[in-house]
């Protein structure tokens, strides 16, 4: 009677026998599954960590791109290459919209991998092994994982991230033996390359060529290739190629002005991109990306070489 | 007042009218507050409405994610999964929900609307709320996703947007709970609530603390989008939203199961076979819902694994165990009263005998399965610590919950207004033949749809992604070509569900609107059933065909569990 008052007598009505034991074995059953859960954290090899750092996006940043700089072995389609060594920490960086660097691992053995975010929330997945882990700006997710199959995996973002969202991807790569980089392209792959010592080494008068080789890395470091290409194709952003020096049509406070790209102009866009916003790229704003002015300097040179 | 008015009952045949405020139903019996009717009537509209753009952008949305058609472009893609999650989830449901409120506080309860006035400020503020939210959406100023998690940033008046519309749907709760307190005082009832409003009630409990969630979440983030406060915690923002998105799941679910014993009365005279067992199951569902939103952080850094295990389960996942005694109970109510009426053959002459030429009676069935098999299996399953490693953000997800809140809720929701159009509408249903054939279009529709994508899940495919050739990428990834059938699959699901809800919304419309007025209970065209006699003895089992009915239940949830745990077994360690 379920649309009237229920009839007389009905709390104490007796709970019939096919009820009971239905209840009965729900409850079991609810209970089983939260002890299977418990158990699993003792017996099983896949847990979610609960190791957590509070920390800030420019700080991960620092440490991620520190990291990528110190260990970075090669560049796979702008993306660089680390190849960390076994139970070492390893730090990756999600941003709008990549995941870098590209990582070489060994089979059975164990990373510390040190997830976070520079912008907004990403979710770090690998495929085709499909395990799916929230990665957050402002913390640091530590995941020790030990792959158990040698192969190419690709990491996938399926946390909506921005209007770039869908080729935000990323590679490790699981290999059993040195050769097995053969496969992969990377036997060619040094320790570091030329400019990433000179990164590294002391104050001095770098030549024109290695600015642009320095440029190069910051281009792949601070990941702008994500969405500017240097091919002259059309992506998110507009291309580098041939950038230098031309007439192009911006929007500054609602107006279109015409401005010619020079080094001012660079330096402005990169760090105060919404201040004048290149016409047709109006709804895939750019982030400010904070660089020293050493890094300006190259990354200038870099454009300019882009003929 | 008279006495003759305080009598209620089936089917009494009383017409008359003796208090200009109501009009005593002449089908069955009930004292209906004129301005009350109103109300539900209005709230009934605006979720069909916000049911059709819904399901618009549904159609868009499968039609791009199907790669061979691709039909939007990324920036409307967004644009309209944002649209689509909000007036599916948010403005449908609620919508109906609170006219559900008002029908099951004044009608079953033969009492009268307590404030009218603030009936309509609530209904004002909630179709402002979603006029504002679905326009920023549109002009492209909230491309964040129904989950908005921050630091992704929203216009303003997105924000305000959902907060008017929250606001006016807490109004319409309090008003519940003022009807009850009139209907309480007056004694317009027996001694005990009604159980569809005992059901409803506890709906209403869930939607206080749900709606309060959601103040203290988007209250913050709307100063936030307008630069009054400097930065909204992406953990925090997470853990309180979900306070919001999933506990508002347990709102949908009490109310729905409500709506089934409330069908088992109408259709074949049925009650649940035991009402303190089913009214316990009810107050489960408040205790143990409270951090609901343990379920979304399962992956998540922040939270340490033994907040996720607690906090999902609280040692015996009695949140799940009265799900699991509703899914006895309910179908329980069905065969007890069908045995009364004589079908007492074998295990299922009750069920094959059942009344499945009425659409909320098939409705309402499919609902029960389609929410027992497909939402609440991959439910349990998804929600436990480890295995949500392997369909976090995975499209298996909204896989999940359109076997959930969409098999579920929103089927059981088209089901019941069968009953709506000829009681509150007044109206006989335009297109019998099509309503008959409605609920098995849109259950097949739905299944298909919902399995796929859980499949399609298992197999990797993220949801909320525009393009599975990531295009623009430095790499790219060809998923399992399993994937090609089931989005195909899918395809063909989606449509045909969309075609379901089409037909659906076109008799709802044109029985609304142009279909003959009911005079009396001969206009009826959906039978009510008089109460089923009583039973002679309680001696041994009282629903057998149930009990297979379910342990069949169990075994498939057992398979699908095992399933899922081998799966997981097979991926790399992780700690």
């Amino acid at each position: 009677m379920s649309l009237l008052s229920p009839a007389q007598g009905w709390y104490y009505k007796k709970v019939s026998k096919d009820e009971k034991m239905w209840m009965l074995i729900s409850l079991v059953l609810c209970i089983m599954l939260f002890i299977w859960m418990v158990m699993w954290h003792v017996y099983g090899k896949q847990n979610p960590s609960s190791t957590t750092y509070k920390t800030s996006t420019t700080e991960f940043a620092q440490l991620a791109e520190a990291y990528v700089k110190k260990n970075m072995i090669g560049v796979d389609n702008g993306i660089p290459v680390v190849r960390p060594e076994p139970n070492s920490d390893v730090f990756v960086m999600g941003e709008m919209w990549r995941w870098s660097p590209v990582l070489v691992l060994e089979v059975n053995q164990a990373y510390k991998l040190h997830i976070s975010s520079k912008d907004v929330m990403h979710g770090f997945s690998i495929q085709p092994v499909n395990m799916n882990f929230q990665v957050y700006p402002t913390y640091d997710y530590v995941l020790e994982f030990k792959p158990t199959e040698a192969g190419e995996y690709k990491v996938i973002c399926n946390e909506f991230c921005g209007i770039g969202h869908h080729g935000m991807i990323g590679k490790i790569v699981v290999i059993e033996k040195d050769e097995d980089l053969k496969k992969y392209g990377y036997e060619n792959f040094k320790k570091s390359t030329a400019a990433t010592a000179a990164v590294g080494g002391v104050k001095q008068e770098i030549s024109e060529a290695d600015k642009v080789l320095l440029g190069e890395q910051v281009f792949t470091l601070k990941g702008c290739g994500a969405c500017h290409k240097v091919d002259g194709t059309v992506l998110i952003g507009p291309s580098w190629k041939g950038l230098y020096g031309k007439e192009e049509k911006v929007k500054e406070n609602g107006k279109v002005i015409a401005v010619k790209v020079d080094d001012d102009y660079i330096k402005e866009s990169i760090l105060d991109p919404s201040k004048k916003i290149t016409v047709g790229f109006e709804t895939t704003a750019m982030p400010p990306t904070p660089m020293t002015d050493e890094e300006l300097d190259h990354i200038i040179a870099y454009i300019k070489s882009l003929k | 007042m008279s006495n003759s008015i305080q009598e209620t009952g089936v089917l009494n045949g009383n017409v008359s009218t003796t208090n200009s405020i109501f009009r005593t139903c002449d089908i069955t019996g009930f004292k209906v507050d004129l301005r009350s009717e109103k109300l539900i009537r209005a709230n009934a509209v605006a979720s069909v409405v916000s049911l059709l753009m819904a399901v618009v952008a549904a159609l868009l949305l499968v039609f791009t994610r199907y790669q061979p058609v691709h039909l939007l472009n990324a920036e409307w893609y967004y644009r309209l999964v944002t649209f689509h999650g909000l007036n599916a989830l948010i403005f449908w449901i609620i919508f109906f929900e609170i006219a559900g409120l008002y029908f099951g506080s004044t009608v079953i309860l033969n009492t009268r609307m307590c404030s009218p006035r603030w009936g309509w400020i609530a209904f004002a503020m909630m179709v402002a709320g979603l006029v504002i939210s679905n326009i920023m959406i549109l002009i492209g100023k909230a491309d964040v996703m129904l989950t908005s998690y921050t630091p992704l940033k929203a216009h303003p008046l997105y924000y305000l947007g959902v907060i008017l519309f929250a606001v006016g749907a807490l109004i319409g709760v309090i008003l519940f709970f003022g009807n009850l307190m009139i209907a309480r005082r007056e004694r317009t009832y027996g001694d005990s609530l009604p159980l569809v409003t005992y059901g409803l009630m506890t709906a209403a409990i869930i939607a206080v603390i749900t709606l309060a969630s959601g103040a203290i979440i988007y209250i913050p983030t709307f100063l936030w989008s307008l630069g009054l406060i400097q930065n909204v915690d992406p953990a925090m923002y997470k853990l309180i939203w979900w306070g919001l998105g999933h506990s508002s799941q347990q709102i949908n679910v009490a109310a729905m199961v409500s709506i089934w014993y409330m069908t088992s009365f109408l259709t074949v005279g049925g009650t649940s076979i035991n009402e303190k067992v089913s009214r316990t199951a009810f107050v489960l569902y408040i205790l143990f819902i409270c951090l609901a939103s343990a379920h979304h952080l399962l992956t998540d850094p922040g939270v340490s694994s033994a907040w996720k295990v607690w906090n999902t389960s609280y040692a015996m996942y009695l949140a799940v165990l009265a799900s699991m005694i509703h899914a006895f109970a309910v179908p329980s109510s069905f065969e007890s009263a069908q045995r009364r009426w004589g079908y007492n053959k074998g295990l299922f002459e009750w069920l094959t005998k059942a009344p499945w030429g009425n659409p909320a009676f098939s409705s309402i069935i499919l609902a029960v399965i389609g929410f027992g098999f497909i939402g609440g299996t991959t439910g349990v399953i998804f929600g436990m610590e480890q295995t949500n490693i392997i369909v976090h953000n995975t499209i298996a997800i909204p896989g999940h919950f359109k076997g959930t809140v969409v098999i579920g809720t929103t089927l059981t929701f088209m089901g019941i207004t069968y009953y709506l159009i000829p009681l509150i509408f007044r109206r006989k249903i335009v297109g019998m033949g099509w309503a008959k054939w409605q609920p098995w279009l849109f259950f097949i529709g739905i299944a298909l749809l919902s399995i796929s994508m859980i499949v399609l899940g298992q197999l990797g495919v993220p949801r909320r992604h525009w393009d599975s050739t990531f295009s623009g990428g430095p790499f790219t990834y060809n998923f399992n070509p399993a994937v090609d059938f089931f989005w195909t699959l899918m395809m063909l699901g989606g449509t045909i569900a969309f075609l379901s809800v089409c037909i659906w919304i076109g008799i709802v419309v044109v029985s609304v609107f142009f279909g003959p007025r009911v005079n009396g209970p001969q206009d009826m065209q959906l039978k009510i059933s008089p109460l089923a006699p009583e039973a002679k003895s309680h001696k041994g089992f009282e629903a057998p065909g149930t009990l297979v009915l379910t342990l069949i239940f169990l075994l498939v949830f057992l398979a699908l569990f095992f399933l899922n745990w081998k799966w997981l077994a097979a991926t790399w360690n992780v700690r």
